[in-house]
């Protein structure tokens, strides 16, 4: 490998501008646990960029600092070359744990982003119908959450997001609480969804567990591993779409990425 | 016929004031919460005010009350006012803490939602954090209720010296019943009183099941724990009953500078760093209001006086240990009916659903309206029992009635919040009773207890207050004890002594916040450290 501080072109290193880039990020909790040194990842024009990481090393730390929840103790995130000071509808985050509030019906949900936007309410409602049905939940507007199963749940929520209309998606293991069947169906309807012409969308960030999943639908991997964790590799997937986990490329990557994940601990990389 | 309808007027007068005054603490409450977890200074003047509020029973201040309100404001209008304020700090704390708890405790990841769509401050209000806050205050209205109720019939009519004050309402219109020996009337009070507090119970229950249905946060939901312990997380968990000021968690609380901002992909907007500074000022001027009185009040007072005040002190410490030993002996009569009554109502539902609308109905009934004629009715009963300790005995259980279902409600929602894997484990394991109690109930309630608790102790206060000395309980009869601090205050406001009164006050104000400091809080921490077994549940 090299040297992950080069894997990726800073700001002013000759590559043309990402689309969105977080730069040499240091970041502790308030707590003092040293969580990222030195991080740098940059997602390119109409690219999907996949997150990888053993459990608890900050992953959904990181979405939070590339999407402006959490100030990094230095280093710094730009949007089309422009510095992210605090969380902006432009990029949305999906959460790994469920967010929809048990107090609006799916399409009160969903509309919530465009109503934030000062658009009008009935063109908000349009917009968040449409969502809706992109996520294939026409037909279930006006069930509360509560009504509905987790998975149901979660596209709720991914069609709040959509809704908001955002350039970059940062998406927290958006499919982990589905059953494999839906989620299988849902990576696709999102991936479809996602690079439509007539969307503003023009990259996804997506953390998940799943490796397979990441293969599936990544244009680039990043590994994080180590406390405090570092970029230990990068992939670049070149597989052509549809994938097949059969294409004999496939579990190359997955061995690859599974030395990588090894836990951390005393084996430092490189 | 004339006289029924004003009977009936004055019941709405007082459930009037009463559900008046909490709704607008809760309002008050959302917006000064709100301020409090956007600024640190504010939110730190806000919670020290209101800790040290809660932990004073209010009645102890009613005397300043009144100087303020009767002297400055006068006329009807500052008896009113006294009236609503003494009911306003009666119900207003618990509320606000509640509020200030959830907009605390809101799961990070519904803040993040609202930040990423970037709500207005109205639309996140709206949207977010007021239904988020609506189970804690629901939580909250029973024993809120209760209490306003509780105060506003004894604040409705006062006497100072030789005046008294009175506004209309139903505290007012008995007393007058009373003395004119209207038996007709005062059934019919009695009647209407039932009836419109039964409108309000059954009103509140519905109310409180349709939020717990429509606000509360799935628990189904996977929200994330983080897995190192953290104060802010574990208050999350905390009781929705828990009643207690969380000062020291906004410690653990530190704010991150933002990076020199270079090139910022949008301007920040730049009232979102004048809120700051307007919360704070804010916060500061409210504190500079309460020191700048406190000054004058202190500078008012004659160095004659001052003296004359410091020679009443032992009287005073004497007349506050006679009524610790008076709070000690409610707080254990309290504590096995609570638990025993609570824990048969919480895994009976058949006894539940007649027992809780039952207790709320009778509890919000307020005390001091009926008292008199149980005392007067069961007199000679319980004088050849307890004989020259009778009246001790009925100020007790006037303590007793007015204060019982703090703890009672504590504890029956603690184990309703119970794991239920807790009471499959205690019938496999068919453990006694007390095995139960010991080893399991009442250290898994124990956050809740201990809140129950501390609010008992509170408003014992407030029952001792009217008992210790209650002149022309019914008719020429007088109820009083020979000792006792709240017996000293009334005397002395009865009297037109105000100066002495609010000493007394003062001095029993020092009391209680050192009390709350080393005792509630310290177990408290306890509570939170070892005991958190749950997280909120809001059982109606
Ligand atoms: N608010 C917090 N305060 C202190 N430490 C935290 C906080 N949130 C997370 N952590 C710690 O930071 C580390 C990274 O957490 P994060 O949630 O980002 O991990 P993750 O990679 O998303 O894990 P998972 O795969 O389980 O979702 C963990 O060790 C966690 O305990
Ligand atoms: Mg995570």
């Amino acid at each position: 490998m090299r040297n992950p501080a080069n894997l990726v072109g800073g700001v002013g290193s000759g590559q043309p501008i990402s689309l969105l880039e977080s730069v040499s990020i240091h970041f502790s909790y308030e707590n003092g646990y040293k969580v990222f040194e030195n991080i740098n990842i940059s997602v390119g024009q109409d690219k999907f960029v996949g997150i990888v990481g053993p459990s608890g090393i900050g992953k959904s730390t990181l979405l939070r600092i590339m999407g402006g929840f959490l100030a990094p103790d230095s280093g710094a995130t730009y949007l089309m070359g422009k510095k992210i000071t605090k969380p902006t509808p432009k990029v949305v985050f999906v959460h790994q744990s469920i967010i929809t509030f048990p107090w609006m019906t799916a399409l009160e949900n969903v509309m919530l982003s465009p109503r934030s936007m000062k658009v009008p309410q009935s063109e908000a409602e349009i917009v968040a119908m449409k969502a809706l049905e992109d996520v294939g939940l026409q037909g279930f507007e006006e069930l509360y959450p509560k009504e509905m199963s987790g998975g149901m749940r979660q596209r709720v929520a991914i069609a709040r997001a959509l809704a908001a209309n955002p350039m970059v998606l940062l998406m927290d293991e958006p499919f982990s609480h589905l059953d494999e069947l839906t989620a299988e169906g849902l990576r696709q309807d999102i991936y479809n969804i996602l690079f439509r012409v007539d969307t503003p969308l023009k990259g996804v960030v997506l953390v998940s567990h799943n490796l397979t999943e990441v293969l599936e639908l990544a244009d680039e991997i990043y590994i994080l591993n180590n406390i405090p964790a570092t970029v230990v590799g990068k992939l670049v997937v070149d597989i052509p779409r549809p994938r097949s986990i059969r294409n004999p490329k496939f579990s190359e990557y997955l061995d690859f990425l599974y030395t990588k994940l090894s836990p951390p601990g005393g084996k430092k990389n490189e | 016929m004339n006289e029924d309808l004003i009977i009936f007027l004055s019941v709405l007068a007082t459930a009037g004031r009463v559900l008046g005054l909490v709704l607008l603490s809760i309002v008050t409450g959302w917006f000064l919460s709100y301020g409090a977890i956007k600024g640190k200074i504010f939110e730190n003047i806000f919670i020290s005010i209101s800790e040290v509020f809660e932990s004073v029973p209010v009645i102890s201040f009613f005397p300043v009350v009144l100087i303020l309100f009767i002297t400055r404001i006068g006329g009807p209008l500052g008896v009113e006012l006294a009236a609503d304020f003494l009911v306003f700090t009666a119900v207003v704390w618990n509320i606000w803490i509640a509020e200030y708890q959830a907009f605390k405790t809101i799961p990070r990841e519904m803040v993040e939602v609202g930040e990423n769509y970037r709500l207005g401050f109205f639309s996140i209000l709206r949207n977010i954090y007021i239904p988020f806050s609506i189970p804690r205050i629901v939580a909250n209205l029973f024993p809120s209720v209760s209490d306003g109720f509780f105060y506003i019939t004894v604040s409705e009519v006062f006497t100072i010296g030789v005046t008294t004050f009175q506004t209309f309402g139903i505290g007012t219109e008995m007393q007058a019943l009373i003395a004119a020996g209207n038996t007709n009337g005062i059934i019919l009070a009695f009647v209407f009183l039932a009836f419109v507090i039964m409108v309000i119970i059954f009103f509140l229950r519905s109310f409180s099941k349709h939020a717990v249905a429509k606000y509360t946060v799935d628990t189904d939901t996977p929200v994330i724990r983080r897995g190192r312990f953290s104060f802010k997380n574990t208050t999350r968990r905390l009781s929705s009953t828990a009643a207690t000021p969380f000062t020291r968690l906004s410690k653990y609380y530190r704010r991150r500078n933002p990076s020199v901002k270079n090139e910022m992909f949008e301007p920040e907007r730049s009232g979102v760093n004048y809120s700051r500074y307007i919360l704070a000022t804010i916060g500061l001027v409210i504190l500079a209001i309460i020191l700048y009185s406190s000054t004058l009040l202190v500078l008012s007072v004659s160095d004659g006086e001052w003296s004359r005040l410091l020679a009443l002190t032992p009287q005073i410490i004497i007349g506050l240990l006679y009524d610790y030993s008076r709070v000690a002996v409610v707080i254990a009569v309290t504590f096995v009916i609570s638990i025993t009554l609570g824990y048969y109502l919480a895994i009976n539902s058949r006894a539940e659903s007649v027992g809780v609308p039952l207790i709320q109905v009778l509890t919000a009934f307020p005390a001091p309206v009926y008292f008199p004629f149980v005392y007067v009715a069961f007199y000679p009963d319980f004088h050849a029992v307890f004989g020259p300790l009778t009246s001790e005995f009925f100020v007790i259980a006037l303590a007793f009635i007015s204060t019982f279902y703090y703890l009672f409600y504590s504890f029956w929602m603690g184990v309703k919040a119970m794991p239920s894997e807790y009471q499959e484990l205690m019938k496999n394991l068919n453990m006694g009773f007390f095995s139960k109690m010991r080893r399991v109930i009442i250290p898994s309630t124990f956050p809740y207890l201990i809140a129950g608790i501390s609010s008992t102790i509170n408003s014992t206060w407030g029952g001792l207050m009217i008992g210790e000395y209650w002149p022309s309980i019914y008719g020429s009869r007088t109820l009083q004890v020979s000792n006792g601090l709240m017996r000293f205050i009334d005397i002395n406001t009865r009297s037109g002594n105000l100066g002495a009164a609010a000493w007394a006050s003062f001095v029993f104000g020092i009391v209680v916040v050192v009390f709350s400091i080393f005792f509630t809080r310290r177990m408290m921490d306890l509570a939170r450290k070892r005991y958190v077994a749950e997280e909120g549940v809001f059982a109606a």
